[in-house]
């Protein structure tokens, strides 16, 4: 796999393409882009039968290990890659470490291993045992084991232990990655960690720069501990660390995020020349029974920003969640139908928010990459941020 | 004048042998092969399979509670949207029950009087509540499925006394003369009556007897599939099936085990429902002819076979054991995996019951299924009973 970029501005929205990808030549990713996240290999609540009904596009799979823990045994033995094994052949997939839906938890960081929390508890990863899962695994992108359990009010002593753990994680990962025949078209993802302090990113990068040749892109990772609060950071926090990043990373590497960011971070982001994120903030809202109805394009039927279905103000009514929306929930469902399922706790509410949700969130990266080419993301960022701030006055 | 049947009802084949046949039923939501198999939607909806997903199954019929349904969203609601089929986007049809068994299995305060059955609601309020012959009937032309139910006076199986059967025989019948009298929608919905009178042969047969007088398109066996033994089971659905006429379908509730299925089949029943194969789905359990897989075990954990080779359900062409056993159970996706696999099994199991009775090679249908599912032929009494009672002998 490859990434191909169409600027070389070091910190500056930006249009690529992911493509000559090994297993499946005819597919090409237009960035920025998003991922879709997954947990146990399914997108949560949407089987890969069910996305069906949402798209037909070729998507990479973000599988975060924490949900795949559990098969891993049984993947030494399989003979196919991670996304045949998952049901899902023709999707590119994308191994994390830690889930960006779930709270990593603090304070259990150990010395060259990190914990996941799987459905059994927590589970220590090193170096080895990690490249262990990534080869069996097969998967076509994945990221180098890090320990980026840090966030704005992380400690002077625990951000240099996460320098120290991440960096020989990185040695180790990568000589591992260069001698393995198996992960040779396999395309790697180096995490950048250090939390808030920009001595600590300068002196991280520096340590990793000088060998980025078999790296395909960085994560920008060490910025927050993953769950719903990522929702809620602040911009103007984060831009600082992140603006120093990008201005010291090679220009022409893809550069990713995780985390379920609101959308007007998500543009803010794209300003600055993130490609790659993932959809966890769609998981995140279904799981508060919300559904997204901010205004896409200025002709979008619609006066508000995030419906919540639970509402008893919805028990007859017989609008679609978002009018005017093409995705199968809405063309076909109602949303007093979508109350009456939630509020008597049945599989399919979820089911029909979440078919939403992600619809309406790659439609709105579609209209982000529209918005990159022709120069009018500003437009756009005005729009959502409006649309934002009324909703936060009425809550 | 003519009126337009809700129900037209047409016989295909007959069994030379047994008492099995094949027919087709046309409802106002479309045609339905039978014998069939209704999974079970409570609520308006099937354990997490969207209605666009059972249509493609090509799944003609499910049905729907009433009792759960009239709490919530409530008939107010259902008829703003204009009946159960527009509010859950279902265009194939629907049956529902009268949302008395419910009401009696699910409510340990149920009280059944002549008026109708009283029982204190689940909701807030907590407030004493009487569903009529008349208020199900209303809750029901709400809903507006293709065949709905009569309320019934269900006494369970395992209620040794005959005096309060008796009663619950007749009253059954005086509460089908009211639901029959207040239906609003005739042409559209056909009401069935239930036959009731739990293991007392006699009984039965008073109840299926007065109900056969009455002028209605099918009939429902009821009261069964409570706990009573195999032994005593099977011969009231033999009793019922020789009294009720050929030219109407016969719906025997909550029946949906594969090898009572293929019995009740030979029987001469023509409909079949039952939650169990959607709730197992649930806990991780795969429905296969050989008998029931528990996916959570541990031998599945490296086995990348799919949970049927031969079934053509999408789970089955897409995963392996080794995958399902990793997630059912964890999350809930994986349970709509599973039911999938679930309602096509019995749908597939149901095709092939009606294709070999059109061959006229059901008995032989049956030694194999019987033989698929004891390998070594230990065959439980029940089982030979039945299907002797029907000239299918077992040990040939
Ligand atoms: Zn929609
Ligand atoms: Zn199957």
């Amino acid at each position: 796999m490859k990434f191909y970029v169409e600027s070389v501005s070091k910190c500056a929205q930006r249009l690529g393409t992911l493509s000559e990808i090994d297993a499946k030549p005819s597919v090409s990713i237009k960035t920025p882009a998003v991922m879709l996240h997954t947990q146990g290999g399914q997108i949560p609540h949407i089987t890969h039968e069910v996305f069906k009904l949402v798209s037909r596009d070729p998507q990479i799979l973000q599988i975060p290990l924490a949900g795949m823990h559990t098969f891993k045994e049984a993947m030494q033995y399989y003979e196919g890659t991670i996304s045949n094994f998952i049901g899902s052949k023709d999707s590119l997939t994308c191994l994390t470490l830690q889930d960006p839906c779930n709270i990593t938890k603090q304070g259990h960081n150990s010395t060259l291993k990190v914990p996941i929390w799987t459905k059994n508890g927590k589970v220590y990863y090193d170096a080895k045992s990690y490249m262990d899962v990534v080869e069996s695994f097969k998967p076509d992108i994945y990221f180098l084991l890090s320990d980026g359990d840090t966030n704005i009010s992380s400690s002077e002593k625990r951000i240099s232990k996460s320098l120290s753990n991440t960096v020989s994680f990185y040695k180790e990962c990568l000589e591992r990655h260069r001698k393995s025949q198996t992960l040779a078209n396999s395309f790697v993802i180096a995490p950048v960690v250090g939390g808030y302090k920009q001595l600590a990113r300068e002196k991280f990068l520096k340590s990793i720069l000088a060998d980025v040749k078999d790296v395909g892109g960085f994560l920008i990772d060490g910025l927050h501990n993953n769950g719903p609060e990522t929702e809620f950071l602040e911009f103007a926090e984060i831009e600082p660390v992140v603006k120093n990043i990008l201005n010291k990373l090679p220009t022409d590497k893809l550069r990713v995020i995780q985390g379920c960011w609101n959308p007007v971070n998500v543009i803010n982001l794209v300003e600055m020349g993130i490609d790659l994120f993932d959809s966890s903030y769609c998981h995140i809202l279904t799981e508060r029974s919300a559904a997204m109805t901010f205004a896409i394009e200025p002709t979008d039927q619609t006066d508000t920003y995030e419906i919540n279905l639970r509402d008893a103000k919805y028990l007859d009514d017989f609008q679609p969640i978002l009018t005017g929306c093409n995705c199968t929930s809405c063309t076909k469902y109602s949303r007093a139908y979508i109350h009456h399922l939630l509020s008597v706790h049945e599989l399919l509410g979820p089911i029909l928010v979440m078919i939403h949700n992600v619809y309406h969130y790659l439609r709105f990266f579609e209209k982000i990459r529209k918005c990159v080419k022709s120069n009018t993301l500003q437009a756009l960022q005005v729009s959502i941020t409006e649309q934002f701030q009324n909703h936060q006055k009425t809550k | 004048m003519t009126t337009k049947s809700p129900l037209v009802f047409t016989l295909i084949a007959e069994c030379h042998t047994t008492k099995a046949r094949v027919s087709r039923m046309v409802l106002p939501h479309g045609p339905v092969d039978m014998p069939v198999f209704m999974p079970v939607g409570t609520q308006g909806t099937l354990k997490g399979m969207l209605p666009e997903q059972l249509e493609e199954l090509g799944l003609q019929i499910m049905l729907a509670n009433t009792y759960h349904l009239g709490t919530k969203p409530g008939v107010e609601i259902l008829e703003k949207a204009g009946g159960l089929h527009k509010f859950m986007n279902w265009n194939n049809c629907l049956l529902t029950d009268s949302g008395g068994f419910q009401m009696v299995s699910l409510l340990k305060l149920a009280e059944i009087t002549e008026e109708g059955v009283r029982f204190q609601s689940l909701n807030d309020q907590k407030a004493e509540v009487m569903l009529t012959p008349e208020h199900s009937i209303e809750i029901q032309n709400a809903i507006g499925a293709d065949i709905v139910m009569q309320l019934d006076d269900v006494v369970r199986t395992t209620n040794p006394d005959k005096a309060r059967i008796e009663e619950s025989v007749h009253r059954t019948t005086r509460w089908l003369d009211r639901c029959l009298q207040v239906h609003k929608k005739p042409d559209t919905q056909s009401i069935f009556p239930i036959v009731q009178g739990t293991l007392y042969e006699d009984l039965r047969e008073i109840s299926a007897k007065d109900h056969i007088k009455r002028h209605v398109n099918g009939y429902a066996i009821g009261g069964l599939s409570g706990g009573e033994s195999k032994d005593d089971f099977w011969k009231i659905v033999h009793l019922c099936t020789n009294i009720l006429p050929k030219d109407k379908p016969r719906y025997l509730m909550g029946v949906g085990f594969a090898e009572d299925l293929v019995i009740c089949c030979a029987l001469g029943c023509d409909m079949f429902d039952c939650v169990f194969p959607t709730r197992t789905a649930r806990f991780g359990c795969a429905l296969t002819r050989t008998g029931q897989l528990n996916l959570k075990k541990e031998k599945f954990k490296k086995d990348f076979k799919p949970i049927d080779e031969n079934c053509p359900c999408n789970t089955c062409k897409n995963y392996t054991r080794a995958y399902l056993s990793g997630v059912v159970t964890v999350y809930p996706s994986a349970c709509h995996l599973i039911t999938e696999h679930n309602v096509v099994f019995q749908m597939r199991l149901m095709k092939d019951i009606r294709e070999s009775i059109k061959q006229d090679k059901f008995p032989e249908f049956v030694r194999k299924f019987m033989l698929d599912l004891y390998p070594n032929k230990e065959y439980p009494t029940w089982v030979r009973d039945s299907l002797s009672a029907v000239n299918i002998s077992l040990t040939l």
